[in-house]
């Protein structure tokens, strides 16, 4: 557009450099390596074995909830708190901060849903090398050493966990600026070690030079008015060779060791032009681990919100299978271990030890923590459309057309920045979208809805309402002089509102009600972008860290701020319906606990096959902490996708949580119909088939919200004893029952699954071929292929009435797909409730359980107090795996009748045609 | 006697009567009369596709037996089937089963909302008004388009007459320009070995000997005051402001020159020659060869500029030929849009710049109506690489109108553009088909 220039006038030589600065890929330049970010560097330079740390034992004081204990430094006297605490589920808890600080550390709020209940602590033996601890059940202690200072986690004779085992917790005392105060230290108020006082000194002030007081990044300083206040710790992991988690990277789902590069970063950024395979940070930081093997899966949970990064490192990763099994063989080898270190720039040590010991006992720990996913409208489920940018009413109009021309269902149709009057947040161009009321109701004619972009970056205009308020309340995060923080974004200049303040958070909600938002209406919801923040003049294109939040720097609460930006926006949409109906947010930043508040996508990726690839592990990295609806744009963001990328890409997309398709503004138009009628059809089936599974998917998410288990998970969350799980990431499991492995290579002619579980067998969707468990099973591809399997075992339900969007199949009659075991048994679930309102927390649901054995088929009520119907009814059971039997009973409140049936004899497959009970009620159904 | 009233064995026939219909309106839902054949009441039905053979019953139970979906026209049980909206009122059309029942209308004669929440008013015949009203007012558009397209078609061939009529004079002109520009080189050469005469007398010290080689040559001088009157000609081809330079260039060297013909030879010995000008005057006579041939190089630019224009495709019957040198505007938002057909599309922003979305490329319709699309192509380049290109769409009406423009994607440009000469006579034929 030729204006592009004039409206970007102010962030175009940014944008210019920023686009000129590397062809395709992004400019590692623009970020931090561990040497150039002062407190890492500083950190890695220790070396471990060398703990300064001793616990002072005579200090311990253990009473019914918690054990405290003191550290001392015995480099430089200071002393630390070190407090234990059993929790509830198996979870211990280990806060670390300074005993006397100069001033309070910053400690994470908000994140953890209460204070987590504890459980009593036994003192089981004590002498004056530590102490041994009951960790309640099943024989787990917890041993303190007191020199140096470590922790050791034990079940039995195994131990499962040591921290600071190799020594390296460090934990930077604050402190006065030398040069320009006299020094009150603690280790001169206590007396300083009279062996070498003046080395001590001479230590400090190496130190400043390192960039303890000032850092400097490009052309940006980092005035650090605290000084050092680094943190580290680290964790050893004996037997295990597997970890997993730390997201946000663009990297394989096992994570890999650091030793060779830089550690894991985490700390939220805006990368332009991501690339892949590499430890650098992304939009979003869950600073949580999960260890794994054969025996056990245990978490790690950092509750930290400053730049942190991670280390990892293992004595078998050099190894070759050959090499490991030489060692299996002559038994005398080492135990495989994983040493991982956690660095943060500021705050305290808080860190959840989640013990498992099943991935599933993982998961409801960490749920216990930060909460579950919060359970979407069902439609937010269903296919997203989204580019950047439809132009205007008409434009909108026009694609929603094409849509019922090409009889392609979607639910939502997205308007990115280009909607607001001059990138002004919750305003419409006056030009374009002049009736966005008409727009709205258009949509919800047909049953469909729509989301607009809310950005945190607010225009400095005072014409501007948003901004007049937010600055006369005087919400905005102020820079370190005082005033009020501005940087470049989309609109120019921009103030950004301190999240962080719950009467900011409050106003902002506000601002989602129906009197406030003009032009908004019940089927219009959000997505918040830029929320790392992003702020185009920025160190690292975010905020400077010593910008202020009321009285903390922005150092101390980086991650945490795409979190409230989330939060307060999914409180808004809650709060102007009274609560009612529940909203539905996506955001690019997130941290732990961001579950809570809707959905979160995989940022600006790449029209390439490899970023198609990296959708799934960072996908499933997402699930394992907690974020169960994600997803990656459908076509890439940046450059054009060749139009086999597009269509592979949707035939992924369809079988991930969040299945939204979006394009950069400069690329050519790639809605589904626009590639020839055989590739429309292509398109056409694979979101069809999303539609299809529509039931699944919302039963998964129910159990998402309910349990925290992922909905897209990592084999080896349902197979932990097999190892050849470990390391899968190019297919899933959706649920317990949907294996998928999608087609992600060009010119793919086959792909080679692996179908877990040696007693399993396994349907294909598509042709109800049986496949045993426990092997690796080639399959060949045409264009159309999607591979997926059913677990023979499993019951899901579905909805074969594809329509024009979720809402139109409402009241649609289900399909039961029963595919049997090979005890010829399956079970299954079925979650119903009206898809878009809270009544489901007042039981206004229908939550049903399927069983299949010796030949019947049952429904019974897994919720017998709730109250709901539906008008749904089942019109079809198909028997995977099934014999033919001589006649079909179904048994309902209101008797007998006999049912008709085909049976397909060549693939086992048996139809029951049109049993028509309502799927709310107790039924049979007997094969004789 | 008769058992029952015949009040009320009326009642009783018109209520078999509404029954049958309602029986009859239930098993034939969603088909048309050309379909009626397939759904005839029977012990079974068998799938249009000869597939399967299913009771008479399962035709619109609310469940899909046939692969072609053939046994629930009146359904959503079947992915692949279609429900017939009769409209009557309006035009008949078939929609996709999934519409049934899905909580929105539809059909305008309500007919696929039977069973859903949804409240649909038949609108069939209000629709119906409208369109035959918009169809009505299409034909006059038509009637006048094409009337107008007659015009300008009419007025097209006249200037296709007159432009062939002036390429052909260029092409003449172009041709004695030729000869006369071949005489004139010879003349040159002999310009050339008159000047190395010169200096060689020059370099001789022979005096006055020069003067007269010069007056044995005068009739070269002559000539090229001649070829001045010749260019002249180029004026009334109305030249641009090169051939304009071209002449200014001319008159400077006949001034230098003295006037050409009246040449005093005396005054040319005093002021030039006894200055040693001679040789500059030797040199100017060469520039002006040298202008000589550009202004011809530029009358045969026009005169190819003029062929390339009558090149171009405007259609069957030149109807499109009025357009060229013709520009539409079009206000879009901040942003005023130019449309000069066969030339140009450009974008000027409230803000002023200027911005080319692309030159004439070429006509880019489908086969059988190949003068529907114009393509420009090669306008300023974008941000992230390529160039704008327009695609401009004709359309039938009154007036000649750009209608209206879009960017569905970076820099690819869409214009509605409204003209008579695209009226086709062929739409006439397609008219309203209602059941009514």
């Amino acid at each position: 557009m030729a204006t592009f220039t004039e409206r970007m006038g102010p962030v175009l030589l940014l944008w210019l450099a920023v686009c000129l600065s590397g062809s395709w890929a992004v400019d590692k330049g623009n970020f931090k390596t561990c040497d150039q970010s002062a407190f890492c560097k500083r950190q890695r330079a220790m070396k471990p074995g060398e703990s300064p740390y001793r616990a002072l034992l005579e200090t311990m004081e253990l009473t019914n909830t918690r054990l405290t204990l003191q550290l001392i430094n015995d480099n430089n006297k200071v002393r630390l708190l070190l407090e234990l605490y059993r929790l509830q589920g198996n979870i211990t808890r280990v806060k670390i901060n300074e005993l006397k600080p100069l001033k309070p550390r910053y400690e994470v709020p908000d994140v953890l849903i209460r204070e987590p209940p504890t459980e009593p602590l036994s003192l089981l033996s004590q002498d004056e090398n530590g102490v041994v601890l009951s960790l309640g059940a099943e024989s787990q202690r917890v041993i303190v050493s007191a020199r140096p200072f470590r922790l050791d986690i034990v079940e039995g004779r195994d131990v499962l966990m040591s921290l600071n085992s190799r020594g390296l917790l460090s934990f930077e005392h604050l402190r006065m600026r030398k040069d320009t105060q006299a020094d009150p230290e603690a280790e001169n108020k206590e007396g300083t070690d009279p062996a070498n006082p003046a080395e001590t000194v001479k230590e400090e002030e190496e130190k400043v030079e390192d960039g303890m007081w000032e850092e400097t990044f490009k052309s940006h300083t980092d005035s650090k008015p605290s000084g050092p206040s680094a943190i580290s710790l680290d964790f050893s992991l004996p037997g295990v060779e597997h970890v997993y988690g730390i997201p946000e990277h663009a990297d394989t789902l096992k994570l890999k060791t650091t030793d060779s590069g830089d550690p894991y970063r985490l700390y939220n950024l805006d990368v332009f032009q991501y690339e892949l395979y590499n430890p650098m940070a992304l939009y979003g930081a869950v600073p949580v681990m999960l260890a794994h093997n054969t025996q056990r899966t245990m978490g790690i949970f950092w509750l930290n919100a400053a730049e942190t990064w991670v280390d990892i490192s293992s004595n078998t990763a050099g190894k070759t299978v050959f090499g490991k099994m030489l060692d299996y063989v002559q038994g005398s080898s080492e135990t495989p271990q994983t040493d991982v270190r956690w660095i943060s720039e500021s705050g305290i040590i808080d860190v959840f030890l989640m013990l498992g010991p099943t991935p599933r006992d993982v998961f409801s720990q960490y749920a216990s923590l930060t909460g579950t996913q919060a359970f979407p409208p069902l439609a937010s489920l269903g296919y997203h459309q989204c580019r950047w940018n439809y132009n205007d009413q008409e434009d909108v109009r026009s694609v929603d057309a094409g849509f019922d021309e090409h009889d392609i269902p979607y639910d939502f149709i997205w308007l990115d920045i280009e909607h607001t009057d001059g990138k002004r947040y919750f305003t419409w161009d006056p030009h374009k979208f002049a009736s966005p009321k008409e727009m709205l109701q258009g949509l919800l004619d047909k049953k469909r809805k729509m989301v607009a972009i809310v950005d945190p970056h607010i225009k400095v205009d005072t014409n501007y309402k948003i901004h007049n308020e937010i600055r006369s309340r005087g919400f905005y995060v102020k820079n370190k002089d005082g005033g009020d923080y501005e940087g470049w974004c989309w609109p120019g200049n921009a103030g950004y509102p301190d999240f962080t303040r719950p009467d900011m958070r409050a106003w902002w909600a506000s601002q989602f009600g129906y009197d406030q938002y003009e032009g908004a209406m019940e089927n219009l919801y959000t997505w918040n972008d830029m929320n790392e923040p992003s702020v185009f003049n920025g160190p690292e294109v975010t905020m400077h860290k010593d910008a202020m939040h009321e009285s903390w720097e922005h150092r101390e609460v980086h991650n945490l701020y795409g979190l409230y930006v989330h939060r307060a926006t999914a409180e808004g949409l809650t709060e102007r319906s009274g609560g009612v109906e529940r909203p539905f947010v996506l955001t690019r930043a997130f941290f732990a606990g961001s579950q809570r508040y809707g959905a979160v996508w995989t940022g600006d990726n790449a029209a390439e096959w490899d970023h198609l690839k990296i959708s799934i592990p960072m996908c499933l990295s997402l699930g394992l902490v907690g974020i169960s609806f994600c997803g990656a744009d459908v076509g890439g963001f940046f450059k054009s996708p060749s139009t086999e990328l597009l269509v592979r890409w949707y035939q992924t997309g369809a079988y991930q949580p969040f299945f939204r398709a979006h394009a950069h503004l400069d690329t050519p138009r790639r809605e589904p119909w626009l590639f020839g009628p055989e590739n429309t059809a292509l398109m056409r089936e694979a979101i069809r088939q999303r539609y299809t599974f529509l039931p699944y998917w919302y039963q998964l998410f129910y159990l998402a919200y309910h349990t925290g288990e992922p909905v897209m998970r990592p084999l080896w969350v349902e197979y932990p004893q097999d190892p050849a799980t470990f390391a899968l990431d190019d297919e899933y499991l959706l649920g317990r029952d949907l294996l998928v492995h999608p087609v992600t290579e060009e010119g793919a002619r086959g792909v080679t699954a692996y179908l877990p579980g040696k007693h399993e067998v396994w349907f294909d969707i598509h042709t109800f071929q049986k496949h045993n468990g426990g092997q690796n099973l080639y399959i060949p591809v045409t264009m159309s292929s999607i591979p997926v399997f059913q677990r023979g075992g499993s019951i899901i339900p579905r909805k074969l009435r594809v329509r024009r969007s979720s809402t139109c199949m409402e009241h649609d009659p289900y399909t039961l797909y029963v595919a049997l075991d090979n005890q010829r048994t399956a079970e299954g679930e079925l979650y119903i409730d009206d898809g878009h309102t809270f009544n489901y927390e007042k039981k206004e649901l229908i939550h049903r359980k399927f069983s299949f054995a010796n030949g019947v088929l049952s429904s019974v009520d897994l919720e017998p107090n709730a109250q709901f119907t539906t008008k749904s009814w089942v019109e079809r059971i198909i028997i995977l795996g099934a014999s033919k039997p001589s006649m079909v009973t179904l048994k309902t409140a209101d008797g007998e009748n006999q049912l008709e049936f085909d049976f397909d004899a060549s693939m086992s497959v048996l139809t029951i045609r049109k049993p028509g009970m309502n799927v709310g009620a107790d039924w049979t159904v007997t094969l004789q | 006697c008769s058992f029952l009233s015949s009040e009320m064995r009326f009642h009783i026939i018109i209520a078999a009567f509404l029954w049958a219909a309602f029986v009859e309106s239930r098993k034939i839902r969603g088909i048309s009369s050309s379909y009626k054949r397939f759904y005839r009441e029977r012990k079974s039905f068998l799938c249009i596709d000869g597939s399967k053979m299913i009771p008479f019953e399962q035709v619109n139970d609310d469940y899909c037996d046939c692969a072609d979906g053939s046994d629930e026209p009146g359904t959503s049980a079947c992915p692949r089937g279609r429900f017939y909206c009769t409209n009557l009122g309006f035009r008949p059309h078939y929609i996709p089963s999934s519409r049934v029942n899905d909580g929105i209308c539809d059909c305008c004669d309500a007919s696929d909302e039977y069973n859903s929440h949804a409240r649909c008013q038949n609108t069939c015949w209000n629709l119906g008004q409208k369109e035959r009203a918009y169809v009505e007012g299409q034909m006059k558009t038509l009637d006048e388009g094409l009337r107008l397209k007659q015009q300008l078609i009419e007025e097209g061939v006249l200037l296709w007459r007159e432009k062939q009529a002036q390429l052909r004079e260029l092409q003449r002109a172009a041709e004695d320009l030729q000869i006369k520009l071949e005489e004139h080189r010879k003349r040159k050469h002999e310009a050339d070995r008159l000047k190395e005469q010169t200096l060689k007398a020059l370099k001789a010290g022979d005096k006055g000997k020069a003067p007269s080689i010069f007056r044995t040559h005068f009739k070269t001088f002559a000539h090229f005051a001649e070829l001045f009157q010749f260019t002249q000609l180029g004026r009334r081809f109305g030249y641009r402001a090169a051939s304009i330079s071209c002449l200014l260039s001319l008159t400077g060297a006949t001034t230098l020159l003295g006037g050409g013909h009246q040449m005093d030879l005396s005054k040319f010995q005093n002021t030039l020659w006894d200055n040693f000008h001679c040789f500059h005057l030797v040199g100017s006579l060469l520039d002006y060869t040298n202008v000589k041939l550009s202004c011809n190089c530029i009358e045969h630019y026009d005169n190819f500029d003029l062929q390339k224009k009558l090149e171009i495709d405007y259609g069957t019957d030149w109807e499109y030929l009025f357009l060229n040198g013709q520009c539409y505007k079009l206000k879009v938002y901040e942003y005023m849009y130019t449309l000069c057909p066969f030339n140009m599309v450009s974008q000027k922003s409230t803000a002023g710049t200027e911005v080319s979305l692309g030159l004439w490329g070429m006509w880019a319709g489908p086969a059988k109506n190949h003068y529907s699309q114009m393509v420009y192509e090669n306008g300023e380049p974008c941000w992230q690489g390529g160039s704008r290109t327009t695609s401009v769409t004709m359309t039938c009406g009154t007036e000649t109108a750009l209608r209206s423009v879009k960017e569905p994607s970076k820099c690819q440009y869409i214009m509605d553009f409204e003209t008579p000469v695209a009226c086709q006579p062929v739409l006439k034929q397609r008219g309203v088909h209602s059941e009514l």
